[in-house]
């Protein structure tokens, strides 16, 4: 079928006036008579085709849409003439009009080495980078991830994990306490900011049947002075396992697993004993320095780093929650996630992860 | 525990080098912080390798406090005989020393042994003076010398009193009186809290007990004849006592974490035969021993298998029983039942650690060896839980805050109460700490914002100019408790720099303003499930933010009929900020704080959803502009275009709000983009043309709108 009248009077009153426009604003213009959705002329022949007899209005409408790509290339080709051309200043004129990627079809030339245009999207905290690596590491491992409160009762904090009033191994945490207890959705009001996660062991087990497979991340606040290795508030990751027939091995397999998953799969790990009061046998864990082969200044020339504490799960825990210690066997593990942290990123200083500087956060992957 | 490494192989012959000793020790949770140089020991051998070795002792382990606990420690790790320090031989006859304990100090002073010497007081012997030193301990004179040798050799503390400046010459254990005082020896008058144990003469506290000694009956150069001091105290007494009186000592230190109650007697001994040896004094009369209710020692059954249980690997039966020997316990076979063999271990006085059969199985593991467990794999016996539903939505805000442009932040959870105080009512409701490291962490945070704003500040402060920051966390407060949240901060640049950018903001984006954050919150919003409006808020505004200029983010929730407040996004208060440090002419700050538990309560869970089938028909899509009063919000002329609009309009989309030329003063002009399409057919232009003069006509009906 012939091109209808109506598109080729469109074309004609186009094409002159595209040749009179000298600037992306009298471009924009041109483009605003022609294909704006208000008043264009082109948008209004668009809008005709419905009104056109049935039998035309097949053709009537692809034609209207070829001549609709047709003007939109030749704005964007003229467009780019018009920004090619060089100016009073002789550079490329900012603006939006002088976009020079606006559409497909173009082929002038332009100075790809200029910046592009940055997308911005934000880091992740580097402890939560490294939060959600344990955290996948461990949901692999079929744990579930459990979170609680930070303020917590001194039963849930101390004394169902075998540290009664007074208890000399309280000293190793120096507590921060609140002035008059604070509500809490469900059981006694908290009366401290938690040492550790390892509170929600306590609420864990008190309502859940074993077996247990849970590990619990979460800010833990200690009253330490800040220095180079100590920040007042911290991250800690709680692994807790409890079954029968569960063993000092499994702990030692699985935590042999963790640690090579999270640093190097050469990385070894060594259990030393040690004393906590809620695990009995209680084991530190070392890693062969990330930093050194054979001796330096962070491993103190041991060529081990400390890493975390374990052990099995003190029966007097298990009787704590009413798990019978005779049939029941469990194992549980604390690891500071800044500590983690520090190692895999060579950071020198806990409290830099606290000052939040963007210059160190935008250097972690997203 | 500073352990002499020369005076450590007088008490057990291990030929081990310095550097195998503190491996083996360290191995075996006795960890070497440090080996230092040993000092040279006047009138000793030579060692030719000799050393300090600094341990770490754990709290369970009040035995290893000596030489000889640690000794015992090697002689089991090397199977070597064990050599205790020489005692003197006991005195016959008469108790020169009356010693009463009243009965209301009884239960925390259940031994008291006592022994008069009379002494030539002088300096210690060179060889002594240096082991003390090599110890950590001052050499002060060889009376006082020799107790705290002693307590360093068997790890019982001591302590010896000038006798002729006790009044009466006799010892009163009992409790201390209202309003008593002590100065204790190193020379502070202290107030006596009641309750707490000491020991006196006839008329006044002479020492406070297992803490320190007193000044007034100290020993002195004159001293002629001295009581010597060797008791069991209550352990959570002198813990208690000890914190009182701010006050730690190497005695209350092993007091605190359970002294043997056999050693009493056995260390003044020690002390008699160490005061012959150096010529400082000779024993008169007979010790003094009140210990009215002997201790039974304590009977632990140990099964063979249970040790396999716990630590999944087989331990021989002999090496069991031999390592539970050379610790000084009793392992007596049991006749061997049904589940295989066992044993009857008498657990030894120094071991207040052990009471249970887990106590002995780590004595085992520790023995055998950690790094000779097997590394095996529990078995998954049941199917992991899914993430919770809190866990999931804080990982999608992540993502979605972060696809915003926005960096997580962490901040502390306690901070100063000047920058809480704006985002509570009432100081009433701020939780305070009881005893805060410092005035500027003294409550913790009721809002996540004050906490952004200080690290906004802080990279403000550094050359950053565009900062996007996000925090999730809890806040707390005293009528809400502790509630999970989420805040932005935002400052800057609305998008990031492109030298393409108009001139106009020196080749900046335009500033960030409201409906940045509010776009950002609405986003936020839509991925979890939440229909959020953005309302203005009923004066006044939400106190740290500026009126006018914040919305209340409110959504609908299944379980209440009135909408919940999730939180706010505005301009927050300038005041604020520049209390904090940002500097002066900078641009302002906006921030959003929203509810995580009440946004759970208005969430639908999205991945639940089922797919919208795409649209098989085409839209039509209208601009209307409309004039309407300034001051009606936008928000309300797009609900009316909905409830006016046939079911067919698919979406309204503002595009521009002008106020100026060709706008009556007082007026502004909306426009909007609205889109028509039906599921089952083409509409056609009549369909829309009518639904638009419709909702022209409700506009002008309600709102007086004009059409533009
Ligand atoms: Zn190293």
């Amino acid at each position: 079928m012939p091109e209808a009248p109506a598109v080729g009077e469109v074309r004609a009153a186009f094409l002159a006036e595209l040749g009179q426009a000298a600037s992306p604003e009298q471009i924009q213009e041109v483009r605003n008579r022609y294909l704006g959705r208000k008043r264009g002329a082109v948008t209004a022949l668009l809008k005709s085709v419905a009104q056109a007899p049935p039998e035309a209005r097949r053709d009537l409408g692809q034609q209207a849409n070829a001549l609709k790509r047709e003007i939109e290339r030749a704005l964007v080709e003229r467009s780019g003439a018009v920004a090619a051309a060089p100016t009073p200043a002789g550079r490329q004129q900012p603006g939006r009009s002088a976009r020079p990627g606006d559409a497909a079809g173009r082929s002038e030339p332009v100075d790809v080495t200029l910046p592009g245009r940055d997308v911005r999207i934000g880091n992740r905290h580097p402890l939560t980078v490294v939060r959600e690596e344990i955290e996948a590491i461990f949901t692999g491992l079929g744990f579930e991830i459990v979170e609680g409160p930070e303020v917590e009762d001194d039963y849930h904090n101390f004394e169902a994990l075998n540290m009664p009033p007074e208890h000399p191994a309280r000293d190793m945490q120096d507590t921060l306490y609140l002035e008059s207890p604070l509500r809490t959705p469900a059981g006694p009001p908290g009366t401290l900011l938690r040492t550790h996660t390892s509170g929600m062991q306590i609420r864990y087990m008190e309502t859940h049947e074993p077996p247990v497979r849970i590990i619990a991340p979460g800010l833990v606040y200690r009253r330490d002075t800040p220095d180079l290795t100590h920040s007042p508030m911290f991250q800690q990751v709680e692994g807790l396992l409890v079954g029968e027939n569960v063993t000092m091995a499994d702990l030692k397999g699985t935590l042999e697993s963790f640690l090579r998953q999270l640093f190097e799969p050469d990385t070894r790990v060594m259990f030393r004993p040690s004393f906590f009061p809620y695990t009995e046998p209680s084991a530190e864990v070392f890693i062969s320095c990330v930093f050194c082969r054979d001796g330096c200044a962070v491993c103190k020339r041991t060529g081990w780093l400390e890493i975390l504490g374990s052990g099995m799960v003190h029966p007097a825990v298990l009787e704590a929650v009413g798990y019978d210690p005779e049939r029941l066997t469990g194992w549980a593990f604390g690891v500071g996630i800044d500590r983690i942290a520090i190692l895999k990123y060579r950071v020198e200083d806990i409290r830099a992860f606290y000052d939040n500087d963007l210059r160190l956060l935008e250097q972690f992957p997203l | 525990m500073r352990i002499l490494v020369s005076w450590l192989r007088e008490l057990v012959p291990v030929e081990a080098s310095v550097e195998e000793l503190a491996d083996a020790l360290t191995r075996h949770g006795f960890e070497v912080s440090a080996i230092d140089p040993a000092p040279s020991v006047p009138d000793r051998p030579a060692a030719p390798a000799d050393a300090v070795l600094d341990l770490e002792i754990t709290t369970n382990r009040p035995d290893c406090l000596s030489m000889v606990g640690i000794a015992r420690e090697v002689a089991t790790i090397y199977a070597r005989p064990l050599t205790g320090p020489t005692l003197a031989a006991a005195v016959p006859g008469e108790q020169p020393l009356p010693v009463t304990i009243e009965d209301d100090a009884r239960g925390l002073c259940p031994r008291y042994a006592a022994a008069v010497a009379d002494v030539t007081v002088a300096a210690s012997p060179g060889w002594m003076a240096a082991r003390l030193e090599a110890a950590g301990v001052r050499p002060i004179n060889n009376i006082v010398d020799v107790t705290n040798y002693a307590m360093l050799e068997l790890g019982h503390p001591l302590h010896a009193f000038d006798l002729d400046r006790l009044e009466g010459g006799e010892l009163r254990v009992r409790l201390a009186r209202p309003a008593e005082t002590v100065r204790t020896l190193d020379g502070v008058e202290r107030a006596l809290p009641a309750g707490t144990l000491v020991i006196a003469d006839a008329g006044h506290a002479q020492a406070v007990a297992g803490v320190m000694g007193g000044a007034d009956s100290e020993v002195t150069g004159s001293t002629k004849r001295v009581a010597l001091e060797s008791a069991w105290f209550d352990p959570l007494s002198v813990r208690r006592t000890s914190k009182r009186l701010a006050l730690s000592t190497d005695a209350s230190y092993r007091f605190e974490r359970g002294a043997d109650i056999e050693a009493p007697v056995r260390a003044l001994l020690r002390v008699q035969a160490l005061l012959r040896d150096i010529g400082a004094g000779t024993p008169r009369g007979a010790v003094v021993d009140r210990y009215p209710i002997p201790r039974t020692a304590a009977a632990v059954t140990l099964r063979h298998a249970r040790i396999r249980q716990v630590l999944g690997v087989d331990v021989e039966a002999g090496f069991v029983a031999a390592t539970l020997e050379r610790l000084g316990f009793d392992a007596d076979p049991l006749p061997a039942g049904d589940g295989g063999s066992a044993w009857r271990v008498t657990v030894p006085a120094h071991r207040v650690d052990v009471g249970r059969e887990i106590d002995l199985i780590e004595e085992v593991a520790r023995h055998h060896g950690y790094d000779r467990l097997p590394a095996t794999f529990p078995a998954a016996v049941q199917p992991p839980a899914p993430p919770s539903g809190a866990l999931a939505r804080r990982r999608l805000l992540r993502r979605v805050l972060t696809a915003s442009g926005c960096s997580e932040a962490i901040t502390y959870g306690f901070i100063e109460e000047a920058a809480a105080a704006p985002f509570v009512d009432g100081s009433d409701d701020l939780v305070r700490i009881a005893n805060p490291l410092a005035e500027t962490s003294a409550v913790l945070r009721p809002s996540l914002i004050p906490g952004l704003v200080d690290a906004l500040v802080y990279n403000r402060r550094r050359e950053h100019h565009d900062i996007r920051l996000f925090e999730i966390g809890h806040r707390f407060t005293a009528a809400r408790g502790e509630t999970p949240g989420f805040a932005v901060a935002l400052t800057g640049a609305s998008s990031p720099e492109h030298w393409s950018n108009s001139t106009r903001w020196g080749g900046q984006a335009p500033p960030i303003d409201v409906f940045d954050v509010t776009g950002i919150v609405g986003r936020v919003c839509d991925a979890l499930g939440v229909a959020a409006v953005f309302e203005a808020p009923a004066a006044p505004a939400p106190g740290p933010l500026v009126a006018g200029r914040t919305a209340v983010v409110r959504a609908a929730a299944p379980d209440t009929a009135t909408a919940l407040t999730l939180g706010y996004a505005g301009q927050l208060a300038p005041g604020i900020a520049a209390a904090r440090g940002l500097p002066a002419g900078d641009e302002a700050v906006y921030v959003a704080e929203l509810d995580l538990d009440l946004i759970a309560r208005a969430a639908t869970d999205r991945r639940r959803m089922a797919a919208a089938p795409l649209p098989r028909y085409p839209s039509i899509v209208r601009d209307l502009a409309v004039a309407v009063d300034a001051a009606l919000p936008a928000a309300t002329v797009r609900g009316t275009i909905r409830s006016a609009a046939p079911e067919a309009l698919r979406q309204v989309r503002q595009f521009d709000r002008y106020a100026g030329k060709g706008v009556p003063q007082g007026r502004v002009s909306l426009a909007f983009r609205l889109t028509f399409r039906a599921p089952d057919r083409t509409l056609t232009d009549t369909e829309v043309e009518q639904a638009m003069r419709v909702i022209l006509a409700r506009l002008t009906a309600e709102h007086d709108a004009q059409l533009r």
